[in-house]
């Protein structure tokens, strides 16, 4: 039997700006799905279902978005009877997390490893106040300068490190 | 006995000195190269291989079968800390282990996996040696509707690798069942759903989709409420070592976890995900903590973990002796031994017995050796989690972006990563489990395409599944599974108010 | 038409300069201070990624010239082609490429970003491996003509690595040519096809020969029939398709290739190069285990080679149904 007291103590306290509140979003998660699984019936009818003997391209895509667009509905009852309680969207941390993957996406092959990294980092790093600009700056140096030890230099994998030079 | 002098044999093989080097450094550097996100034991084998080809095939398969679990330990290290499994089964790991560690136990955690992933790698290699050629034979009498057969119980047991449900379980599944299918058709060569994007045609790799699902999400959701160190980790040694009762509540799930991983290892190309989640599903019916799974408890994290190391050995048995690579990282070691001129296959037992013995004995001393060399470094890796988040978030990212840069040198993986990162924030901020997804992600394709040859060769009868007495078999026991979950959900309907079970789930995410 | 005219004009014209080139004698050795890395078409684990890492490893033993092997696998080959093309002609970036990218991708697909002929220095060519016809001992079918009898009456299934793999290509030339139709189960690679034939519910499979040396020695399959123009010394008990009045030569060779421009003169100490290695005793032993029969040909050689197989290719593909 496992010592744990109860999933709920021991937890640090719910941090600020966390404050729960109703929302439609699991609703909104059971419409989308029944949405994909629409795309995936259509989809696999203009695929083609072929027959027993040689299941068609779309068959299989067929059958699994019928089944979830019953089950989309159940979920979506489900949901809408007990309405879950969910924390608020945190769109500062998504939005810089967002930009730091996109701008590494977009640097790798144009500038290199090295650049790219440094990049992200201080993208990434945006949502955090208690970092300087030179701080953020020195953390992107750090990792940039490890990431080129490990991944280049130790386990030799076919990246340039810096591009044009 | 002749399995225990083979044995024995073996034994001095591996105990050479320059064997245990290979295999030390195999797991060193698999641990290592494990941890990093998105980085599993697929890459880690191919850097590791150039470096084989100046040693003799014996001390290259020891070394690389240690980089292979070594990869693999590291992996569960990862999604335990961070909550970034790079595989499907170490996604089952981080269902149990991520809460531990953000109550601060994750020392409990690591040690448990530790010890789990011995006592698991420990019950396949007896099976290894015990039972290889009966185990060949049974890979062997699986044709492909008994295949789909066990592919569906392993679906139906992946709904139950979530903490939302058994609804919104399946329901995942069924989705991830769907993006499978993206990407050119494996019977008729056609596209489906690629939208014209060429990056799509081989369809989308499952590092990508757990990164993007798990790791990305992960961090998204943590910078605000994680402030790192802010959850004091017990570093002091006494408290890595569970207590007396969780001592004792490791040890069914263990065995239970290594017999099961050690069958389904034996099949190729499902094995260790189907292993990890019938293994947790059961796991989850029978133990007596099976209330609290889902919040951290340590049969739980025990139990995937011996089920993949012990489902990690007996893939070798397809791949040796039937030469079947049940896994990419095993199409690789059939590349190494071919490089050596030895065709795996039914003769490779009676022709290199030093080869495959002293396999078997280096899983013995491997796994030793991966135990001794964790257990100090547990201390370092729970550290980790002491450094403040502002400086680990940022890092994280970019080891994502760069270990899924390396699975195909190729700057759009990174663009899918993040649009499966934003859509795998939403998911988590309504409870849309990622785990039943990401394995049905996996098993979807090959279910498809063991259904499509399965009628095919039957030449369209049906019955075929109904006929094989293997197929037969699997598919009544998942009939009655499914009955029972859905007699056992409207009996809890009618004595519980659903409410309760919403609060129980808020742990794991606060 | 005026652009392939062009085209043709420009080949010829290259064809021309790489005749003159004084340095056709050029030394094996090492031709970069960089590393060179031999881009594969496959993850790790193919023959051709084997053939590539032991090229690597030659290259820098024997010649001192160091090389990675970068495995860029996707869309049949053509991710990896394209990426070449688009790198410095300097000779530090190559491919080991195969049919799939050069002579199967042109025919298959709608377009293809890049130029198989002219968009690349064809290097050298190394070698080539040819698939066979495999059925159940258990059928009674011994030849050929037991082969033809028998399936005409009952359509069999047959297992092949993947839609538009060579086996798959050879499966459907070999129904063309025979008249026949038999009943085409596609695998992931050829070893789950093997091991469903050896499950007892695949009738037969076509892969590449040699691998299989051991199958046929332990009587567990029966060789029909083998793709190549000649009998495969390893297999000297299994007839060709040719000797058996059937014109089908289904070969897949693996050859070494760069961006386009590369300079005559690299061209050809790197041709000098690796002919150099794949003429070492110990790896012409590798490549014979692999089932590769190796053959030398200089850059234009194989330039002309791979022009031909497009033709070649062009009716097979078209006729399996995958074109798009």
């Amino acid at each position: 039997m496992s010592t744990e007291p109860s999933n709920l103590q021991g937890q640090p306290a719910p941090p600020k700006g966390s404050s729960r509140a109703q929302s439609w979003g699991g609703e909104i998660g059971a419409v989308a799905l029944f949405a994909l699984s629409l795309i995936f019936i259509f989809g696999g009818l203009k695929l083609g279902l072929g027959s027993f003997f040689r299941l068609g391209t779309g068959a299989f895509p067929f059958i699994s978005g019928s089944i979830l667009a019953v089950l989309a509905i159940f979920v979506g009852l489900h949901e809408w009877r007990s309405k879950g309680l969910s924390h608020p969207p945190d769109w500062i941390s998504f939005l810089a997390i967002v930009a730091a993957i996109a701008i590494f996406a977009s640097t790798a092959d144009r500038l290199g490893l090295v650049p790219a990294v440094f990049m992200s980092v201080i993208i990434a790093s945006f949502p955090d106040r208690s970092l300087s600009l030179m701080g953020k700056a020195i953390l992107g140096a750090i990792v940039s300068a490890a990431c080129w030890v490990l991944f280049i230099r130790l386990l030799n994998l076919p990246f340039k490190a810096f591009v044009g030079m | 006995m002749d399995i225990l002098s083979s044995f024995y044999s073996g034994l001095l093989v591996v105990l050479e000195p320059h064997n245990l080097m290979y295999c030390f450094i195999g797991v060193f550097v698999g641990t290592f190269i494990g941890v990093l996100p998105g980085i599993g034991s697929m890459a880690a084998i191919a850097m590791i291989l150039p470096l084989t080809f100046y040693l003799e095939p014996t001390s290259a398969l020891v070394m690389i079968a240690g980089v292979y679990y070594g990869a693999e330990y590291g992996g569960s290290i990862a999604s335990i800390l961070m909550n970034i499994p790079g595989t499907p089964a170490a996604s089952i790991t981080a269902i149990e282990g991520y809460p531990m560690a953000k109550k601060g136990r994750a020392g409990v955690a690591l040690f448990s996996t530790a010890t789990a992933s011995f006592g698991g790698g420990m019950i396949g290699m007896i099976v290894m040696a015990a039972l290889s050629p009966s185990l060949a034979k049974l890979a062997l009498s699986f044709g492909p509707a008994d295949y789909f057969a066990v592919i569906l119980l392993g679906l139906i047991a992946a709904s139950a690798v979530s903490n939302g449900g058994a609804l919104k379980g399946i329901t995942m599944v069924v989705a991830g069942l769907m993006l499978g299918t993206i990407g050119i058709d494996l019977t008729t060569g056609d596209l489906r759903y690629t939208m014209g994007i060429p990056e799509l045609r081989d369809g989308v790799h499952i590092v990508i989709v757990a990164m993007g699902l798990f790791g990305v999400s992960e961090v998204i959701a943590s910078i605000r409420t994680n402030k790192g160190g802010s959850i004091a980790q017990k570093i002091d040694y006494n408290h890595f070592y569970p207590t007396r009762e969780e001592w004792k509540s490791l040890f069914a799930p263990i065995m239970r976890g290594g017999a099961i991983g050690s069958v389904f290892g034996a099949l190729p190309g499902t094995g260790q995900t189907i292993a990890a989640a019938i293994a947790y599903a059961v796991e989850k019916r029978v133990n007596r903590a099976k209330n609290l799974f889902g919040t951290g408890v340590v049969p739980g994290v025990a139990v995937p973990e011996a089920a993949n190391n012990s489902a990690t050995q007996t893939a070798f048995i397809p791949t040796l002796t039937l030469g079947v690579p049940g896994s990419p990282p095993m199409a690789i070691v059939i590349g190494a031994l071919m490089i050596y001129g030895i065709t795996p296959g039914p003769r490779l037992l009676t022709e290199e017995p030093d080869l495959f013995w002293g396999l078997v004995a280096s899983f013995l001393v491997g796994n030793v050796m991966l135990i001794i060399l964790n257990i100090p470094l547990i201390g370092i890796w729970v550290r980790l989690l002491q450094i403040p988040y502002k400086y680990m978030y940022p890092t994280i990212i970019v080891l994502i972006c760069i270990g899924v840069y390396s699975l195909n040198n190729n700057v759009f993986d990174i663009w899918l990563t993040l649009i499966i990162g934003a859509v795998g924030y939403w998911m988590k901020l309504y409870k849309f489990e990622p785990a039943p997804l990401l394995l049905g992600f996996v098993l979807g394709p090959l279910m498809e395409e063991q259904l499509r040859r399965a009628m095919l060769l039957s030449r369209g009868d049906p019955m075929v599944f109904l006929e094989r007495p293997i197929s037969a078999t699997l598919i009544a026991i998942t009939v009655a599974v499914l009955i029972y979950a859905f007699y056992a959900a409207i009996r809890a309907k009618k004595i519980t108010a659903s409410t309760s079970s919403e609060v129980q789930q808020e742990g794991p995410n606060t | 038409m005026i652009r392939n005219y062009l085209k043709s004009i420009g080949a010829s014209a290259m064809a021309l300069s790489l005749l003159w080139a004084p340095s056709a004698m050029a030394e094996p050795g090492a031709w970069s201070d960089e590393p060179v890395r031999i881009v594969v078409t496959f993850p790790p684990g193919g023959a051709s990624d084997l053939v590539a890492r032991l090229l690597a490893q030659y290259l820098d033993t024997e010649f001192g010239q160091k090389a990675v092997v970068d495995n860029r696998p996707g869309a049949a080959g053509t991710v990896a082609a394209d990426y070449v093309a688009q790198q410095d002609p300097d000779g530090t970036t190559l491919i080991l490429a195969n049919n799939a990218p050069y002579t199967i991708a042109p025919t298959r697909f709608k377009s293809i970003p890049y130029d198989p002929v002219n968009g690349a220095t064809h290097v050298a060519y190394i070698g080539a491996s040819a698939p066979g016809l495999f059925v159940q001992p258990s059928a009674g079918i011994k030849s050929l003509e037991d082969y033809i009898t028998h399936v005409k009456d009952t359509p069999m299934t047959y297992g092949s690595s993947g839609v538009g793999s060579i086996s798959h290509i050879l499966g459907e030339a070999v129904d063309a040519s025979l008249g026949v139709e038999s009943i085409h189960v596609p695998y992931k690679g050829s070893s789950p096809a093997i091991q469903d034939f050896r499950a007892g519910v695949l009738e037969s499979f076509y892969d590449l020969a040699v691998q299989n040396s051991d199958m046929i020695e332990d009587k567990e399959a029966v060789a029909i029939a083998i793709a190549s123009s000649v009998r495969n010394p390893e297999l000297p008990d299994v007839p060709t398709f040719k000797e058996q009045g059937y014109d089908i030569v289904v070969e897949n060779w693996v050859g070494l290739s760069g961006p386009a421009g590369i300079d005559p003169a690299t061209v050809s100490k790197i041709n000098e190069t690796v002919l150099a290695v794949f003429a070492n005793p110990e790896v012409q032993d590798r490549l014979t285990e692999l089932g590769i029969t190796h053959r030398a040909m200089d850059s234009q050689g194989y330039t002309d080679f791979v022009a031909n197989q497009i033709e070649v290719w062009a009716p097979l593909i078209i006729a399996t149904g995958i074109a798009e």
